[in-house]
């Protein structure tokens, strides 16, 4: 009996159709996002990240910044190395204003220097740059006298485009007491 | 009975597939690298340095006499002028939005830039009160030369060869930092 359902079911197999799925169309698409990536892949050599709601200007400028020291300016405050270090004055810019009303007050007991320099910002900034040499100081790597390699000294500063040039001149200005020679003005590439 | 040869070359010819089954697991492998080590904010720098300037090199400017290029943003203008007045001051009115007007800006320094080929400074002054926005849009009219602007050249003294000059003032110093504005 079960020799019979064998041979019977073995006749049946053999009519059976062979089920193809058909991946040559999928291929294709697959193909098409393929050329698309590659077209518009674009490594960086940054971890700059940007903050939810933040409005950057747009640049032609083609300088790819390298990984720096980063500071991050938004309507509430300032935030170095994912550190919130200045709160400020919101005012008018609170929860629930318009984008307009965003002051970028500073308060005054966070100001020194005639109002010039920002004391949270100079302590992160001496502290981050005490950080960087002391790092160098231990690395091996070494300069065509055999001293550490020097500090590079550089500020990274994303703000969102509304922030006035008084709190950007304050910034720089605390940046340039702290050590800090050139600041790289970050803006989103402008699409060509 | 023999077939004939003809009838013989007219069985159905046996048909070749190319598996593809590894071609598409190669295919979803790249294209899930290529968007996880992709970076879809695209941001673009431009860089300026602190002026560090020492009394003797102020004495020395002032003995040169250099060009030292300067761009004041005010309230409704735009001034371009030279402190040592190597070249004629002009102003140009903001745009109609009450925004300095970029294109001009940029088309002055154009012709500035065809009188002194060599230098890259300027010196930008704006008002406390300029956005970030503007600020990056003079800053980037005072360092590109775009494809559509008329070309500058420069003569390359190793070749002899007159060679497009590929940027405006790429040094964009804040002539301001310490004053107030």
């Amino acid at each position: 009996m079960g020799s019979y359902r064998s041979i019977r079911f073995r006749r049946s197999r053999r009519k059976r159709t062979e089920l193809e799925l058909q991946l040559t169309s999928m291929l294709d698409v697959l193909v098409i996002i393929l050329v698309f990536l590659l077209k518009s892949y674009s490594t960086s050599t940054n971890n700059f990240t940007t903050l939810p709601g933040m409005k950057l200007p747009i640049s032609g400028s083609q300088d790819i910044p390298p990984d720096s020291l980063h500071l991050i300016i938004t309507p509430e405050g300032m935030t170095f190395e994912s550190n919130r270090i200045v709160e400020f004055d919101l005012g008018a810019g609170a929860l629930g204003a318009s984008e307009k009303d965003a002051q970028y007050a500073l308060k005054s007991a966070d100001l020194a220097e005639d109002g010039r320099q920002i004391k949270p910002l100079y302590e992160a900034l001496v502290k981050a740059k005490d950080r960087a040499e002391l790092l160098r100081a231990k690395s091996k790597a070494r300069d065509a006298d055999g001293k550490p390699l020097p500090f590079d000294g550089i500020l990274a500063i994303q703000a969102d485009k509304r922030v006035h040039y008084d709190t950007i001149r304050k910034i720089m200005y605390t940046g340039a007491t702290a050590g800090f020679k050139v600041f790289r003005l970050l803006a989103l590439k402008r699409e060509t | 009975m023999l077939k004939r040869p003809s009838s013989r070359r007219r069985s159905a010819p046996s048909e070749v597939s190319i598996n593809l089954v590894p071609m598409l697991d190669a295919l979803v492998t790249l294209i899930g690298f290529l968007l996880f080590s992709m970076s879809f904010l695209s941001l673009v720098s431009v860089e300026t340095p602190m002026p560090q300037d020492s009394p003797e090199q102020v004495q020395q400017k002032i003995l040169e006499k250099p060009l030292q290029l300067t761009v004041s943003l005010r309230d409704k203008e735009t001034e371009i002028w030279s402190p040592f007045g190597r070249i004629k001051p002009q102003t140009l009115p903001h745009s109609a939005d009450g925004m300095p007007d970029t294109a001009a800006i940029h088309s002055a320094l154009i012709e500035i830039k065809k009188q002194f080929l060599g230098e890259n400074k300027v010196v930008l002054v704006p008002t406390g009160a300029t956005s970030y926005d503007i600020l990056v849009s003079v800053m980037d009219s005072l360092r590109n030369i775009d494809p559509t602007d008329p070309p500058v050249f420069k003569r390359n003294e190793e070749t002899g060869n007159d060679e497009p000059v590929k940027t405006l003032f790429p040094e964009v110093i804040f002539g301001n930092l310490l004053g107030e504005g």
